[in-house]
């Protein structure tokens, strides 16, 4: 009997492994040693210059190869005018590896720089910077200007929103299922706006090797999927713990807001660490209006349980405190691949909560979302958003 | 019930693994970290102080490094031909020119590009001759494109070098002329496309110089050109003489109180016009070098692609002089040099025996 386990167990290995060693050989055959069925046509170079920093007397800029060959790195310009260079660690990039180039350069604040770099072939690339600034150096100081602003738009809006509580708490079946695609609402806008930003973060920094709209796709589904798959877990445990479906939800709601703010707090830092002063205070003052609404998502499901105020402000540090820390990351080191990992994950978490929310509604009645409540209280929820992000 | 449950676990676990794992690597990826090298210290030409234990990128590079073009040795090097008498008194001067167009050079420290050149080097040999010598120029085409001479100067028709393309792959054709008027001329190849036979660099300097000769003189070539490296028309890089900031890195040596004199051709491609300041001292200008008299006494001269002329000049006091473009985006990329002068007794070989 274990005999023939065994065998069996032997045979089904084989066969998975025969077509990938089948494959294997192919592609050596095509583009192996001595191969020349596809050489033609010229394999072009490429570099993506991801960062540029301003610190004291020199510029540092951050550069990837990101295209099909090995490149070499050979001169660096500052506004298309040569400049002497150090390159850390080497000049030669393999595929995919970055190198920082120091370039001592006595530059003006707020002033707009082109950072060129030019590799062996006499290619040249380049990156714009519209206005530099001192790219900021973490220290405690900073450190706690980006938590005060975290807390401004994370947290603070949150738990202004989650005053609308009693509100909630006192009103009719059909005004609360109103409330309930409100929120839905606004969340599904907050979806779409983060998927919107992730993909152009990712066109406008990503080279086309890192195929940066699939790199979005992929994470949000990634993580609709583990928190759809870990939010069904909480809810079917809920029935068995202390803790009730509502707030399942809204811990789930919480978590998934929690996410989203983790990239507006990215934003934020990014945009102050980039020199974009102007535009952080619009994105200050635009997403603590804009976050109150969370608030009133996070409130809305709890609202037909007895009030948990302890419960409640817990939900709504972990919907508002990761804006901190995505303030940290977006100010201290700041890379255009975690903001769209980030802001990916947020969108897919976001579409989960709206699944959720959906079902509690459906699951509360009748069964249908053909009600007037929940189609103006999607709409609503949407319009509401889209006029409070034109502050942004 | 159970295998489900931890089939389920085992593909979260998995989905979470690969997640986590794409995501730092792609953050992370592959930084080389060589730590333990020790910091170099590097003073560049703009004398900004690098320290770093990476790579130097120094637009001036060179130290040490034996260049395809040298540039110090195209300055003072003239080609008077072999030379022979005609039946009727007559010098006849021929040269052999043979032009290419597969050639990888290094015009900037680690850019590589395609040259396209007359003799193996960008700018072509320095023809010289005096006005009345019939000049024969045997010309070679080993590229893989057709290419011609096209000499400035007096000339039939046939030796324009401009309708008669001599065929790739060993063509050839003899160039013959009496040498004149007096003066620096450029030559070029002149198959169209144009624009793209002399930004790859086929061109030259052609010097006659006047029957009762000029005062002598240490005499250079400098030939104002430029690389567009990235084909978008807008040049990269900039010189005098091909290599960028050469002359600032090795400069050029001379002596004080004794008569410069510098022929110099804009050849530049794609920009307007070029220029060329001399700090320190006033040169007399000959425009194309054709008449005897100044036509200005100035440190700056305006060139448009084809302009060209003769600087005299001499200092006065020794030290470090730059020369560069006085279109500053010109110099700072890499038409920027300096003479070096000295206080000497012992004069610079004079070229000019003919």
């Amino acid at each position: 009997m274990e005999e023939i386990k065994k065998t069996s167990k032997i045979m089904l290995i084989a066969s998975a492994v025969i077509p990938i060693i089948i494959l294997a050989g192919m592609i050596a055959y095509i583009f192996g040693p001595g191969a020349n069925l596809l050489d033609f046509g010229t394999s072009l170079p490429e570099i993506t210059i991801e960062k540029i920093d301003f610190l004291d007397s020199k510029i540092v800029a951050t550069v990837r190869n990101t295209g099909p060959i090995d490149v070499e790195v050979v001169q660096a310009d500052v506004n298309d005018r040569i400049q002497p260079a150090a390159i850390e660690p080497s000049k030669k990039l393999n595929r995919f590896t970055t190198s920082k180039v120091i370039i001592p350069f006595e530059w003006n604040e707020a002033e707009p720089y082109e950072i060129g770099l030019t590799v062996s072939d006499g290619t040249r690339f380049t990156k714009s910077v519209l206005a530099a600034a001192a790219t900021p150096v973490p220290n405690f100081e900073l450190a706690s200007y980006f938590a005060v602003i975290g807390t401004y738009v994370g947290i603070i809006p949150v738990m202004i929103g989650l005053l609308w509580f009693p509100f909630m708490a006192r009103m009719s079946k059909n005004k609360y299922k109103f409330f309930l695609a409100l929120t839905a609402g606004l969340l599904l806008f907050l979806g779409i706006d983060a998927i919107e930003e992730g993909l152009e973060i990712s066109s406008e920094n990503f080279a086309g090797a890192f195929n940066g709209n699939l790199l979005v796709v992929t994470v949000v589904i990634i993580s609709f999927l583990g928190l759809y798959y870990s939010s069904e877990k909480l809810v079917s445990r809920a029935a068995s713990s202390t803790m009730t479906k509502p707030i399942a939800i809204g811990l789930m709601i919480a978590i998934g807001i929690g996410l989203h703010n983790l990239g507006e707090g990215l934003a934020i830092g990014a945009a102050i660490s980039l020199g974009e002063i102007a535009l952080s205070t619009f994105l200050i003052v635009g997403f603590t209006i804009h976050n109150t609404t969370e608030g009133i998502a996070i409130a809305a499901p709890m609202a037909r349980v007895k009030p948990m105020i302890g419960k409640l402000a817990a939900m709504g540090m972990i919907a508002g405190t990761p804006a901190i820390f995505g303030a940290w990351i977006g100010g201290f080191s700041y890379s255009p691949f975690t903001a769209v990992v980030f802001l990916s994950i947020g969108a897919g978490a976001i579409f989960q909560v709206v699944l959720s929310i959906i079902n509690w509604i459906r699951q509360d009645g009748e069964k249908t979302l053909s009600n007037a409540a929940v189609a103006s209280g999607i709409a609503v929820g949407m319009i509401v958003m889209y006029l409070t992000s034109i502050l942004v | 019930m159970d295998l489900v449950k931890t089939m389920k676990g085992k593909m979260l676990i998995s989905l979470i693994a690969v997640s986590v794992a794409s995501t730092v690597c792609f953050t992370f990826l592959v930084v080389n970290t060589d730590a333990a090298e020790q910091p170099k210290t590097f003073l560049t030409h703009s004398g900004a102080l690098i320290q770093t234990t990476g790579d130097i990128l120094d637009p001036v590079g060179y130290t040490g490094k034996p260049l395809e073009f040298n540039p110090d040795k195209y300055l003072r090097e003239f080609s008077y031909g072999t030379v022979s008498k005609l039946p009727d008194g007559t010098t006849l001067r021929e040269f052999t020119i043979i032009a290419e167009d597969d050639k990888i050079m290094e015009i900037s420290p680690g850019v590589f590009y395609n040259v396209w050149t007359f003799n193996g080097t960008v700018p072509g040999p320095t023809i010289r001759a005096i006005e009345g010598d019939l000049v024969r120029v045997h010309f070679i085409n080993n590229g893989q494109k057709p290419h011609t001479i096209h000499f400035h100067g007096i000339h039939k028709a046939e030796m324009d070098g401009v309708f008669e393309p001599v065929g790739q792959g060993g063509g050839r054709f003899t160039y013959e002329f009496i040498a004149g008027p007096a003066g620096v001329h450029p030559y070029h190849c002149h198959v169209m496309p144009l624009e793209e036979h002399i930004s790859h660099g086929l061109y030259g300097a052609y010097i006659v110089d006047p029957k009762d000769g000029r005062q002598p003189a240490d005499e250079m070539v400098m030939i104002l050109n430029g690389f567009d490296t990235d084909f978008d028309t807008e040049n990269n890089f900039y010189a005098a003489n091909t290599i960028p900031f050469y002359y600032q890195h090795h400069p050029i040596q001379i002596n004080t109180n004794e008569r410069i004199r510098v022929y110099v051709i804009n050849i530049l491609e794609f920009d307007q016009i070029n220029n060329l300041h001399l700090h320190g001292t006033l040169f007399d200008y000959y425009p194309a070098g054709t008449y005897r008299l100044p036509s200005t006494y100035t440190d700056v001269i305006t060139l448009s692609q084809g302009d060209r002329g003769i600087m005299e000049f001499a200092y006065e006091y020794p030290g470090k002089y730059l020369f560069h473009a006085h279109k500053t985006e010109f110099a700072e990329k890499g038409w920027t040099g300096l003479f070096l002068v000295k206080d000497s007794l012992e004069k610079i070989k004079q070229y000019g025996e003919k």
